[in-house]
């Protein structure tokens, strides 16, 4: 899998786990695991802009861009957005994580 | 021994409706909650949810190495104002350049994938229509530029007579002024022939690649006569702002990666004059008309708008 800075914050094992705890077609876990990532990866662009100060949110966006794995980034993060960042990443993720969750166990077939 | 309590079936289509749903809600607010982000992102075809995907197409194209901050934002400046005609649409003013970059977003192919079929052509004709009113077209007497949609490099001021200097241009000194002579020649044989509209022509001029027309070697004189200080209008999708200018220079060469070149007020007008100035662009040439249309931002003219508004309402 490609590497992206902030991995080590939106594991998401808990959510893989209650997904296999499901008969799923190969195809449909796929799918549901993109979605799931994707709505992370939302959940941590997020915290990161509301954190970092407008003016740095083109220079943080163009080495994301071009380096998504940089492990400056998180630096670059700490020293603009605060100390806290990876801290409020890792909190937001966890709400994310747990809202998914909830998401899962309500779409239970009626059969 | 009491029976194990099945586990119930479940939904994924519902499931994935659903995160498709909290996805979908994510990026439809992204525009109003970090607008700067939104240009960025826009700008480089980069959707946050696909970093991951973006990040395996870097790693395919070897394009990982190298790990620089950039430290230039965009500069967009105001120009001159001019009102194209009546042909209003109906967004508030304020929002005529977000509502077409919006709408280009839905119509353009990623950045890179410069080729855009007849169809959405048409369409960015008719959005180009309906927000500023102007007529755009891919192709006009039969003439047709290889693409409408590529990137845009930046330019220096053309010497628009023997003698001229990059300060008599007055604005964008530090741009500089290219040694030569532009494709067509000098704008005038001496300084005392030059005339305001000719001291537009320069300041909003853009460079198209004619050398590499198909006809342009068999065709010349006519090709050359109709090229020259042919109208166009240029569109920063990114933003939707939206410029007319005048082809006045040849260029630039394939190798270069770029596909159109832009004057210093052009670049400028366009926010496109940050980073490495070489951002993509739509570019197509004005319909004979609205040939009347002055060269320069295609700024709505707001007072007209609220009236419209107004008489509308």
């Amino acid at each position: 899998m490609t590497k992206i800075f902030y991995d080590h914050l939106i594991l998401f094992e808990e959510v893989l786990t209650e997904l296999d705890s499901y008969e799923l077609e190969p195809e449909e876990r796929s799918e549901l695991v993109i979605l799931i990532e994707e709505n992370l990866h939302h959940t941590v662009l997020d915290v990161i802009l509301t954190n970092l100060p407008k003016e740095q949110h083109e220079v943080f966006l163009a080495e994301f861009y071009q380096t998504p794995h940089s492990k400056k980034l998180l630096v670059f993060l700490e020293t603009q957005a605060g100390p806290d960042i990876s801290a409020k990443i890792s909190q937001a993720v966890a709400k994310a994580k747990k809202e998914i969750l909830s998401e899962i166990k309500n779409s239970h077939s009626r059969s | 021994m009491a029976a194990r309590k099945r586990k119930p079936k479940l939904n994924a289509a519902l499931l994935r409706a659903k995160l498709k749903l909290k996805n979908q809600a994510y990026e439809s607010a992204f525009p109003r909650k970090h607008p700067v982000a939104h240009q960025f992102l826009s700008s480089h075809g980069f959707r946050p949810g696909k970093i991951r995907e973006h990040t395996a197409k870097l790693i395919a194209s070897g394009a990982l190495a190298g790990s620089l901050l950039m430290s230039t934002g965009p500069i967009i400046n105001t120009g001159t104002t001019t009102s194209p005609n009546n042909n209003l649409a109906n967004v508030s003013s304020s929002n005529l350049g977000t509502v077409l970059a919006s709408h280009l977003r839905e119509i353009l192919p990623p950045v890179g994938s410069w080729q855009i079929d007849p169809d959405k052509e048409k369409k960015v004709a008719k959005e180009l229509k309906n927000i500023y009113g102007v007529s755009a077209t891919g192709e006009l007497e039969g003439n047709r530029l290889a693409q409408i949609y590529g990137r845009m490099g930046a330019e220096q001021h053309l010497p628009r007579f023997p003698g001229d200097s990059v300060y008599a241009h007055g604005q964008l000194v530090e741009k500089g002024i290219t040694p030569g002579r532009g494709a067509w020649g000098y704008f005038v044989p001496s300084q005392d022939q030059m005339s305001p509209e000719l001291t537009q022509l320069e300041k909003y001029y853009v460079a198209v690649p004619t050398l590499y027309l198909p006809d342009w070697n068999t065709n010349q004189p006519y090709l050359k006569d109709w090229y020259k200080y042919r109208k166009v209008v240029v569109v920063n999708p990114a933003n939707g702002k939206a410029i007319v200018a005048d082809i006045a220079d040849s260029g630039p060469a394939d190798w270069t990666g770029k596909h159109f070149g832009g004057s210093p007020e052009v670049m400028e007008y366009l926010g496109i004059n940050y980073g490495m100035q070489n951002h993509p662009v739509v570019l197509m040439f004005l319909d004979e008309k609205d040939s009347k249309v002055p060269v320069g931002p295609l700024e709505y003219n707001v007072k007209e708008h609220e009236i419209a508004m107004k008489n509308q309402t």
